[in-house]
């Protein structure tokens, strides 16, 4: 009777996971494990389905653009994040000073961040034009350089551009993150921290940076998974040239679902999420997964 | 200068130049947007501001460009509602239940948001042309819904685990089931938190890009990110001013959100992320 009882219990209560379980099933997980398998066969529009192993990854090995994108990710990733985590503890630092501008600076640093990749990639696409974009306008009036640059031109200005660009749209993020862990940080250290006469500079390297250690850690980590998946921005703004040195895998990937190679496209993906995946364990060791809750 | 002071003309300097850096191109955006011509910063005294790119992106019909901010308004608030719906059930039985699986549950949950989307939309578009669904708002949603739904019940379980259990208790006492306790008790209390999730969920569906250039193939369901960044002009060369007017107006349902709701927001970006 009291088992029954329990055993009904249980069952309503794993009623209340059902539907979101189905949902990530059907649009999530049966995507990636269909990917999966499209990746071990040869699979082009209007051929014949056929099982080749991992004929697609053998492929990738001698693909000389695939390795193009897989260098240019990683070297994105190694520039743009700890540029953006730089920026975003600075950041963090402006936000949690006390003033009366406090509510008008955080709601300013949130635009960027709320504004679609796809819509900004377009204001910086004529922020960087040639002939009358404001890039070219600051970089004269200030005097960094005597010409127009052609920023998308050229593979070194396409790839300043883009991380400019993004480190424009994450920054923000990162350094709404930081400040939730500045917030944390108990006052007493800093005040014992000034009693023992640390100056501003002691204070930060000695209390605040030790302490938001943990916070770096998942900031760090969570831009690295979403930087590698880097695609809207890229789409947008250098459609991946000049010449395929700025494209991303995701953008590499997806270039062969449109043109119809599912089976190498995935091949592509699956790379790629091997490697998000990875990265994602990290965090979720990191950011002491299910701490609060259970 | 005393220390003190110095602090503060740094503070100042430093806030300055960030919002220079986050505001600029916004304000760079507007401004093409409501100038006769793109080359604002080199044509001198021959600009005049108007309002014509705004009027022509608004009323030339074969751009779709309302239709876009419809179907993209639509989309992510569906979306979000469905979002909040599912995940405050399963928010409430991961804090309050004590059910067997429950940490593998929230593991796989957390794992779907770190998937690269690429990952999933070949699947995603046969899925959806073999049901027949492309460029239809169901083709957005449920895929948005399962997008958004981990970071929803993240924020949403964080907001739940600071309701002190003896209110809910009290009301299974009661006699109460779980369900009437999750929308009597539960739901009433965390309201603010399930409010911000709520439009924290919708800027993340009205950003996505990536499925809604796949699934879908013109007005009728097509997104406000897809349809600025296809929209190349009617007459070769690339319409600066009315692209800019068009990405104006796309953003300002986000940006009246985030003036709206900043506090919030902030909340819950943070435990989506910290888990803490």
């Amino acid at each position: 009777m009291r088992k029954d009882h329990d055993l009904r219990e249980l069952l309503k209560g794993y009623a209340f996971l059902a539907p979101v379980c189905a949902l990530l099933l059907a649009f999530v997980f049966l995507p990636v494990a269909g990917t999966l398998l499209d990746s071990l066969h040869r699979d082009v529009t209007f051929l014949p389905r056929r099982f080749i192993g991992l004929g697609n990854y053998r492929s990738l090995g001698s693909d000389p653009g695939f390795w193009q994108s897989l260098r240019f990710t990683g070297l994105f990733t190694l520039v743009s994040v700890p540029l953006e985590l730089a920026l975003g503890l600075a950041f963090a630092l402006l936000l949690e000073h006390p003033t009366s501008a406090r509510g008008f600076l955080r709601a300013g640093v949130l635009l960027p961040w709320a504004i679609p990749a796809a819509v900004s990639g377009r204001v910086f696409e004529l922020i960087y034009n040639v002939q009358y974009g404001l890039a070219n306008a600051l970089a004269t009036g200030i005097g960094l350089s005597e010409g127009p640059v052609h920023w998308l031109g050229t593979s070194a200005g396409a790839f300043l551009a883009l991380v400019a660009a993004d480190a424009w749209k994450t920054t923000p993020f990162v350094a709404i993150l930081l400040l939730a862990g500045l917030s944390a940080i108990p006052e007493d250290l800093y005040r014992q921290a000034e009693v023992d006469r640390a100056g501003p500079l002691q204070r930060f390297f000695r209390v605040t940076l030790p302490l938001l250690r943990p916070v770096l850690v998942v900031a760090l980590l969570f831009r690295t998974i979403d930087s590698l998946r880097v695609f809207d921005l890229v789409f947008v703004l250098t459609g991946g040239g000049p010449g395929g040195s700025t494209t991303s895998l995701s953008l590499y990937g997806y270039r062969f679902f449109v043109g119809g190679d599912f089976g190498y496209g995935s091949a592509v993906s699956v790379v790629l999420f091997l490697l998000a995946f990875i990265l994602s364990l990290l965090y979720l060791r990191a950011s002491r997964f299910g701490r609060e809750i259970a | 200068m005393s220390e003190e002071r110095r602090i503060r003309v740094l503070y100042t300097v430093g806030a300055a130049a960030m919002s220079a850096f986050c505001l600029l191109p916004v304000a760079y955006m507007v401004l093409v947007a409501a100038s006769s011509r793109p080359d604002v910063l080199s044509a001198g005294a021959e600009v005049r501001l108007t309002a014509g790119h705004f009027l022509e992106v608004l009323g030339t019909g074969s751009l779709h460009f309302p239709e876009y901010v419809v179907n993209s308004i639509v989309v992510s608030g569906l979306s979000a509602i469905l979002a909040v719906a599912l995940g405050a059930p399963a928010a409430y039985a991961v804090t309050r239940l004590e059910l067997p699986g429950r940490m593998s549950f929230l593991f796989l949950v957390l794992a779907v948001s770190m998937f690269p989307p690429v990952s999933l939309v070949s699947y995603l578009f046969r899925m959806m042309s073999a049901l027949g669904w492309i460029n239809t708002y169901a083709a957005l949603v449920l895929p948005y819904t399962a997008w958004v739904l981990p970071l929803s019940l993240w924020i949403l379980a964080s907001h739940f685990s600071r309701i002190p259990r003896d209110l809910d208790r009290a009301a299974l006492l009661d006699g109460c089931g779980r369900l009437a306790a999750l929308r009597k008790v539960m739901v009433p209390v965390a309201a603010p938190g399930i409010l911000s999730t709520a439009i924290l969920a919708f800027i993340f569906a009205f950003n996505e890009f990536l499925f809604a250039l796949i699934l879908t193939t013109g007005r009728n369901a097509r997104t406000i990110p897809v349809g600025i960044a296809l929209f190349e002009g009617l007459h070769g060369e690339i319409p600066w001013g009315m692209i800019m007017a068009a990405a104006t107006l796309a953003v300002v349902p986000v940006i009246l959100l985030v003036l709206a709701f900043q506090r919030g927001i902030v909340t819950g970006l943070t435990r989506g992320a910290v888990k803490e």
